[in-house]
């Protein structure tokens, strides 16, 4: 039993902008953690277009459950680079104090990168029924995130890749936070560490199995 | 009367002769030597939208699968991945596409 916040805190110190659905039969483990929230992806791919996965939110004292569906829509394969533009559903549960009630989600999300050039656009959208957190009132949430990031040098597939990442998100009609990253892959494993100018951190990590 | 019987029984002889020559079995192993020659110990193959290492590495095990494979090399740089077959196997252009598209990539063959 020790064995679950055990795991949930090595994901938790861990998470990232991913690609919600990978190879078939890809099992993908993404953690994106900052001082505000912490989320957790489980994906399974089913091909290289569809996968199905489970979202753990915790963010403002609630915990989101949500099963869901994540699809590309598009993916464009270049000679020097790669754009993708996936979509997702999702319908879960939000446990706040001992209540619980639906939650529904949709997501978009666009990337495009190169060896040199990377950019991110994320849109998620969540139709919350709890009507009792006094710290998220908001019930049609919106989070947008969007990415800008370039390689100081360009490493090939056996090396250990960096990136240097700025961040900017924005929770409903909250400030827009500016989070800059490092991030660094492997092969298979991707971490990233990142600072924003408040003082907070950010842990993603990203794993392919 | 001599002579016609001679002349038939050489005849005969050679029409036997004719018959028995589509027997003659061809030479297996030269054939199978050259088959086997003629299979590619390694291939390069390009792949269009193969920038980053973390999602290459799908195409890496995806070929690692293959019990013909025996060993994969990728490069981003030189965008292609390049594939070592064990002896005397390969795989098929269509089923090399076939796996770089499972992975989300598209091959590129050379002429």
């Amino acid at each position: 039993m020790r064995l679950i916040p055990l795991l949930y805190l090595v994901l938790t110190s861990l998470t990232v902008s991913a690609h919600p659905v990978s190879y078939k039969d890809a099992l993908g483990i993404m953690s994106y953690n900052s001082t505000q929230m912490n989320e957790i992806l489980l994906t399974y791919s089913l091909n290289y277009n569809y996968a199905i996965g489970h979202t753990y939110i915790r963010e403002k004292n609630s915990e989101f459950y949500i099963p869901r569906f994540n699809w590309l829509a598009k993916r464009w394969n270049n000679e020097d680079s790669q754009g993708n533009l996936y979509l997702s559903a999702g319908s879960g549960v939000e446990k706040y104090n001992n209540t619980t009630s639906n939650v529904r989600l949709v997501e978009v999300v666009a990337d495009w990168e190169s060896r040199k050039y990377y950019t991110y656009l994320e849109h998620l959208y969540m139709l919350r029924d709890n009507k009792d957190n006094p710290l998220w009132q908001q019930r049609d949430d919106n989070h947008t995130k969007l990415r800008l990031g370039f390689a100081p040098f360009l490493a090939d597939y056996n090396d250990l890749n960096i990136w240097l990442i700025t961040q900017w998100t924005q929770h409903n009609t909250e400030n827009i936070e500016a989070t800059q990253f490092m991030r660094f892959y492997m092969k298979n494993v991707l971490w990233e560490v990142g600072a924003d100018f408040n003082g907070g951190f950010a842990f993603n990590f990203m794993i392919h199995i | 009367m001599k002579r016609i019987i001679l002349i038939i029984i050489l005849l005969g002889t050679t029409a036997f002769a004719k018959e028995a020559k589509p027997e003659v079995k061809p030479q297996p192993p030269v054939v199978e030597a050259k088959s086997e020659a003629v299979l590619p110990q390694e291939l390069k193959v390009g792949v269009k939208g193969m920038v980053c290492a973390f999602c290459a590495q799908g195409i890496e095990k995806n070929f690692l699968k293959q019990p013909e494979v025996s060993k994969v090399e990728v490069s981003l740089e030189n965008k292609y991945v390049k594939l070592k077959f064990k002896e005397g196997k390969t795989l098929a252009k269509d089923k090399i596409a076939s796996i770089l598209k499972e992975a989300g990539y598209e091959s590129v063959f050379g002429e």
